[in-house]
């Protein structure tokens, strides 16, 4: 076979956007929620390995965590999925108009949630140097609180995006980012509230 | 007899010299615990040597033979070779398993019929060593150095006062680790009389290197006679000059570190000194323990053992002299 | 035109857009995973040579009884900071550079998935490795082990610095090891040449696959751990801390299950260097590559099951620490598979006995002495005689030596005429070869037997009665003829770089892509993209490869292939240079180093961080973008 004869690959054809796993970004976000998830099965696992050291828990005096603001929150940042799932099928259709009124109430909520999360140390009821139980519960809690804060500002910073000049096209793809790791962090809240809140009363 | 023959396989294996004898070495072994982990150690190295050996003269076979006109293996070939080096090797592996969970049964099967049960606290960097006692005055305290009587197998309880160390007899036991919050009970047992050195294993600060012990076996009237001595309280000093000398160590801060049972000195945050003078060594192996060398450690023990939690003492030449004179005495 | 004057002339147009810009501001904004992994690979190399030296000046202490020369306090440093550069600032970073180097290059990509992420990575290592030998330089470097167990770092027993010190480099070297792990992971799953199957994926490849995806689960569990650990000593929490229910063996689990999987972090990259070496020395492409693969996998997997074998002295249940005894032994298999076949691969080839075949040798023998001591110490009884001494030195000295160090150099031998355009000399090979392997069994071989006399590690000084002083003396001899091979090598790396017979594209013959291309590669790796018919692709081609065209010549266009068989998806735009991670790694650097003083150090630090970052992904004004 001569070279003219071999059969070509036209990269030209090939479009230069692509959502899912299609693209490089969705394996970034993956990759990213492989490393956090693994951090909080770490503390997880830390915090029952703890409580192996003590005969009650939490150890008296310290009262049991309050449960209002936390199931409130709770609740706020599962229903984050439905806005952020509504600004995911928006970007895929490349419609503008629909990111931003879903991604915009999206990021309101998630401001909220973070407000609600200063309340929720609150709600802890013992101070993080109190004991292996207090460091426990603020770090889970502070790492979910660190990672919601970053998602916040990153969520916002695409929000801002939509409505800014520089936008193309490719950052559609970016929304659908925002998306799916907004939906990691709701979920990844259950395990953490079930352990701080629950555990006491639980284990 | 079997530890030398094992001591000659190493020493074939290894091509190395040192080792075998000392009063720290794990492969001449006094007691059966140590004696069993001997033996394992002697299978490991006939199976790592024997399986070394093979690889290396495949190696160089593979390297160095001299193929007629080249010709390449077929891969069908080298495919029967490799699976079959793969099944001896789970053959061995397996072989490994056995011997080790045997050697582990084994030592866990060793006389439980105790004669005593000594609590040993690691600390920075020193060994506090206790006798139980069901009766309170019965109990003694000491430090650095465990008696046992030899033939019997001794119960020790194992805890730490600060960071981890780990408490290790090469030539009676392997070592296990003292943990803060944990506590670990192992059995020792010394066939003979005899003296046999231990280091902590677990890296624990500045002095890691210098927190030895000594574990010494008695035949066992020895051991009594040794055990009713030292539950006896210091020795009232000699005479005048051993006298000013325990005034002087009433009147230092001595006393807010130390015991001396028999004076009101009862400090507990370091080693007893009830019977300082019937010890080998002074400050957990790091000095013989000689007149010239307490001098120099009461003075200063940071030149002796760098970072130690023992201040430096400021005393006259003759409250030093007076001092040891009185120390000596503490048979 | 002719058809080569057509490929002349979009080769200059695409060396256009894909260089970068010129002098050091072109070096501060490279995003080229070349010049990154390059600078990656001479930095890991210098904290080689820095650590080494550190190691010398232990041997030295060590050579006598009772020596005079470093009191506890620097000895206590110098073996703490010594492991810690080696594991954390030479053997991971080593093979991350080499993988961001050549990963893209074998799979015929022009970078890597994320550039700007990369250079990122590059600058935080970088100023994690500065921190740490800066603190050690005015003596507060760390003095508690590598995996400074708690509570000796804790608060209590280590006031003062030293400890943060430690924590911090290994938050920053974790951060830097996680970017280049995810970087591998998508480079090699989207950016292949169209027809690189995963089951022809370059063995090299492969390895640093299932490394990097080891390193999400292991390094995210130390950093984790590393952050616990300084909030226990920063805000007075209580993790390690006994008094108030906290617990010391809960670090030792956590440290562990990272630290095991982190030797085969080291080691399995190292096997793959092996397998890419092997078939161009023994002129047959490597036997068995489905069942090397397989070993691989098992590895990776395996080896987050063992961790507790570096705990068999601490007391947990017997039952259950039987049950890691059996998984260390049983993770002797896959490494027996990879050596036979190895060997196999030498029996059946032809070997040609240049420098790089030499290391594989010196490696086998070297990783096989290693791997055995490895299975003896995996015996629970036998472990609580050797543990925590010199029979473990010389175990893990002859793994990691043996087992990363010699196929790294091989790998430098083989890979220096791409990386720069000239051959090293085989004269000095052969004597680097000679004194690093007789000086490292002088210097590794004795300690075996030291401790099975008793001599614990990490003891700054012994007594003379003790009767070490001899086997001691003669490592430390050991250890002077293997610097001396090592300044063979350096001596050999600058010549050759000055005058060395200047390398053709392929010297060796070898079988895989980046020999497809000049040596050093161009900005852009190759053009024409390659397409790849077979595992050898530069040994055999079917005739009907297709041919890639349509790539832009005045952007920065990457093809996108899919996951499993690299079939062309997409068209990817790549960034240009760019500032911002530097500065975004220098704001991080801030904020662990304040974050040590007081924990405003963390918020400070977000603040300096948040400009940079948004910089970076804001999309640049349209008349930039092609600048
Ligand atoms: C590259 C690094 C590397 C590698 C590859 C290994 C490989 C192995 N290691 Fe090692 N290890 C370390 C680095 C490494 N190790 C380090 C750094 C430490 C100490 C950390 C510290 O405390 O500071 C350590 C410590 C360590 C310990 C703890 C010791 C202690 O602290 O008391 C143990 C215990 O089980 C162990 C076991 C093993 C085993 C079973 C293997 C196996 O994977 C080996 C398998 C390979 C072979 C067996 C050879 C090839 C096989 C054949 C030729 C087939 C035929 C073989 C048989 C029939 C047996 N290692
Ligand atoms: C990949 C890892 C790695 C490597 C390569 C090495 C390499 C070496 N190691 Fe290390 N070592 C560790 C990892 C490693 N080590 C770890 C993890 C520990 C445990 C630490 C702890 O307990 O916490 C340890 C501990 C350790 C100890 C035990 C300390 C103790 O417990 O008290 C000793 C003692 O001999 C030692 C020696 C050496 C020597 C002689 C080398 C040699 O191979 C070094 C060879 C290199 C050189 C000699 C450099 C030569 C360079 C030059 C001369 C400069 C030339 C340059 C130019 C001209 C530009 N090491
Ligand atoms: C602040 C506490 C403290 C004070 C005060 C103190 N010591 Fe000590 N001493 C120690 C500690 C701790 C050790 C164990 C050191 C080691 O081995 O690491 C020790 C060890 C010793 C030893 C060696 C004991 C042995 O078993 O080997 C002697 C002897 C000794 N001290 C004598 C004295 C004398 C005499 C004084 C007063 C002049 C004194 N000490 C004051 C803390 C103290
Ligand atoms: Cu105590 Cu080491
Ligand atoms: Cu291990």
């Amino acid at each position: 076979m001569t070279e003219a004869e071999r059969p070509v690959i036209d990269a030209a054809k090939l479009p230069s956007i692509t959502f899912g796993y299609h693209g490089t970004t969705w394996w970034a976000t993956a990759a990213f929620m492989v490393i956090e998830g693994t951090t909080l099965i770490v503390l997880l696992v830390s915090y029952v390995y703890l409580r192996r050291n003590f005969v009650e828990w939490p150890p008296p005096p310290t009262a049991l965590p309050d449960l209002l603001v936390p199931t409130i929150n709770l609740a706020l940042l599962l229903f984050t999925i439905v806005p952020m799932a509504l600004a995911r099928r928006a970007a895929h259709s490349l419609d503008l108009h629909g990111v931003r009124v879903f991604l915009v109430s999206a990021v309101l909520l998630a401001a909220v949630t973070v407000v609600l999360r200063g309340f929720e140390f609150a709600a802890l009821n013992v101070r993080w140097d109190s004991d292996a139980y207090g460091s426990s519960l603020w770090m889970l809690l502070g790492l979910h609180t660190t990672l919601l804060v970053i998602d916040l500002l990153e969520s916002g910073a695409i929000a801002a995006l939509m409505f800014s000049k520089g936008r193309e096209p490719k950052h559609f793809v970016d929304v659908e980012e925002a998306a799916v790791y907004q939906w990691f962090l709701s979920i990844s809240y259950v395990p953490v509230y079930v352990l701080i809140f629950l555990g006491p009363r639980l284990l | 007899m079997r530890s030398r023959l094992h001591c000659a396989g190493w020493a074939i294996a290894a091509a190395a010299l040192g080792g075998c004898e000392g009063i720290q070495s794990a492969l001449d072994p006094a007691g059966p615990h140590a004696a069993l982990i001997a033996r394992e150690t002697g299978y490991l190295f006939a199976m790592a040597g024997t399986v070394f050996t093979i690889v290396m003269l495949a190696l160089a076979y593979a390297l160095f033979h001299r193929r007629a006109g080249r010709q390449p293996v077929a891969d069908g070939t080298l495919a029967r070779w490799v699976g079959g080096a793969l099944a001896v090797t789970v053959v061995i592996l397996l072989v490994n398993l056995v011997v080790d969970l045997r050697t582990q049964r084994a030592l866990a099967g060793i006389g439980s019929d105790e004669a005593l049960s000594i609590e040993v606290t690691g600390h920075q960097w020193w060994w506090e060593v206790e006798y139980v006692h069901e009766q309170p005055s019965r109990r003694l305290r000491t430090a650095n150095e465990i008696h046992i009587p030899a033939g019997r197998p001794v119960l020790i309880e194992l805890r730490s006062a600060d960071v981890i160390h780990s408490f290790w007899v090469p030539k009676l036991h392997g070592k296990h680790d003292m943990i803060p919050g944990y506590t670990r009970t192992i059995r020792l047992q010394a066939d003979a009389p005899g003296v046999f050195r231990g280091e902590c294993a677990e890296f624990c600060g500045h002095q890691h290197a210098n927190m030895a012990l000594y574990v010494i076996a008695h035949p066992v009237e020895e051991f009594d006679r040794w055990y009713a001595q030292q539950l006896l309280p210091a020795p009232p000093p000699a005479d005048a000059h051993a006298e000013a000398g325990q005034r002087v160590f009433l009147s230092k801060p001595c006393i807010v570190c130390h015991t001396i049972r028999g004076t009101p000195a009862g400090g507990r945050a370091a080693p007893d000194l009830t019977h300082l003078a019937s010890r080998r060594t002074l400050a957990a192996g790091t000095l013989p323990n000689t007149r010239e060398h307490l001098a120099g450690w009461v003075l200063d023990p940071h030149s002796a053992k760098p970072g130690v939690r023992m201040p430096q003492n400021r005393l006259s030449r003759n409250e030093l002299d007076a001092l040891l004179t009185y120390l000596e005495g503490l048979r | 035109m002719s058809t080569d004057e057509v490929l002349a002339s979009e080769r200059r147009q695409l060396d256009e857009t894909w260089s970068g810009r010129p002098g050091f501001i072109g070096w501060l904004t490279s995003v080229d995973h070349k010049s990154i992994g390059r600078r990656y690979i001479v930095t890991a190399l210098v904290f080689f040579a820095l650590a080494g030296i550190d190691a010398l000046v232990m041997r030295l202490q060590l050579a006598t009884p009772e020596s005079e020369l470093l009191g506890p306090d620097l000895y206590n440093q110098f073996f703490t900071v010594h492991g810690t550069t080696m594991m954390f600032l030479f053997a991971v970073p080593i093979v991350e550079a080499l993988g961001i180097y050549f990963v893209p290059l074998m799979i015929g990509a022009r970078n890597v998935a994320y550039p700007r992420l990369n250079a990122l990575g590059y600058w935080v290592y970088l100023i994690g490795g500065v921190f740490l030998w800066t603190s050690f330089a005015i003596g507060v470097g760390p003095d508690t082990g590598w995996f400074s167990y708690v509570p000796l770092s804790g608060p209590e027993f280590t006031p003062g610095k030293r400890a943060d010190v430690w924590a911090q480099t290994v938050t920053f070297t974790e951060i830097a090891a996680l970017i280049a792990a995810v970087e591998i992971i998508v480079t090699t799953f989207k950016l292949r040449a169209p027809g690189m199957t995963l089951n022809r994926l370059p063995l090299f490849v492969w390895s640093m696959l299932v490394t990097a995806f080891m390193v999400l689960f292991a390094m995210s569990t130390v950093a984790t751990a590393s952050i616990m650990l300084a909030l226990d000593r920063l805000v007075g929490m209580h993790f390690f801390n006994p008094a108030e229910g906290g617990d010391p063996l809960l670090w030792q689990h956590l440290f562990w299950f990272f630290g095991h999987p982190e030797v085969y972090i080291i080691f399995l990259p190292a096997t793959g260097m092996i397998s890419t070496v092997l078939p161009a020395f023994t002129r047959r492409p490597v036997f068995g590559y489905t069942i090397l693969v397989f070993a691989l996998l098992t590895t990776g997997f395996m080896s987050f099951a063992l961790w507790v074998h570096h705990m068999l002295t601490t007391g947990i249940p017997h039952h259950g620490s039987s049950f890691f005894t059996a998984a260390s032994i049983l993770i002797a298999i896959p490494s027996g598979i990879q050596v036979f076949c190895w060997i196999a691969s030498i029996w059946s080839g032809r070997p040609v006995f240049r420098t790089p075949l030499l290391f594989v040798a010196g490696f086998l023998f070297m990783f096989v002495m290693g791997g055995l001591t490895g299975v003896m110490v995996a015996a629970i009884p036998f472990d609580q005689q050797v543990h925590d001494t010199f029979f473990v030195v010389a175990h893990f000295h002859y793994v990691l030596v043996g087992g990363s160090v010699f196929p790294i150099f091989a790998a430098i031998y083989y890979w220096f005429p791409k990386l720069t355009g000239r051959m090293l000399s085989e004269t000095l090979g052969r004597w680097h070869f000679g004194l690093f392997f007789a000086g490292l069994n002088l210097t590794f071989f004795p300690m075996h037997a030291l401790g099975l006399a008793g001599m614990p590690r990490r003891v700054y000084t012994y007594r003379d009665e003790l009767g070490w002083g001899d086997l001691n003396l003669l490592a430390t001899i050991g250890a002077i003829v293997l610097a001396l091979g090592v300044v063979v090598f350096a001596v050999n790396v600058v010549t050759s770089l000055r005058r060395g017979e200047s390398a053709p594209d392929d010297p060796w013959g070898a079988d895989s892509l980046e020999w497809a291309t000049s040596s050093p590669p161009p900005a852009y790796n190759f053009h024409p993209v390659p397409a790849v018919g077979s595992r050898s692709p530069m040994w055999s081609a079917p005739p009907d490869l297709p041919q890639v065209t349509g790539l832009a010549f005045d952007k920065m266009e990457q093809l996108v292939t899919s996951t499993l068989d690299a079939v062309p998806d997409n068209r990817q735009e790549m960034p240009g240079p760019t500032i911002w991670p530097f500065v975004a790694a220098l704001a991080i650097g801030v904020t662990f180093i304040t974050s040590i003083f007081t924990p405003w150090g963390a918020v400070l630090g977000a603040a300096l961080l948040l400009p940079p970052l948004l910089k970076w992904g804001w999309p640049k004004p349209k008349h930039e973008v092609h600048a």
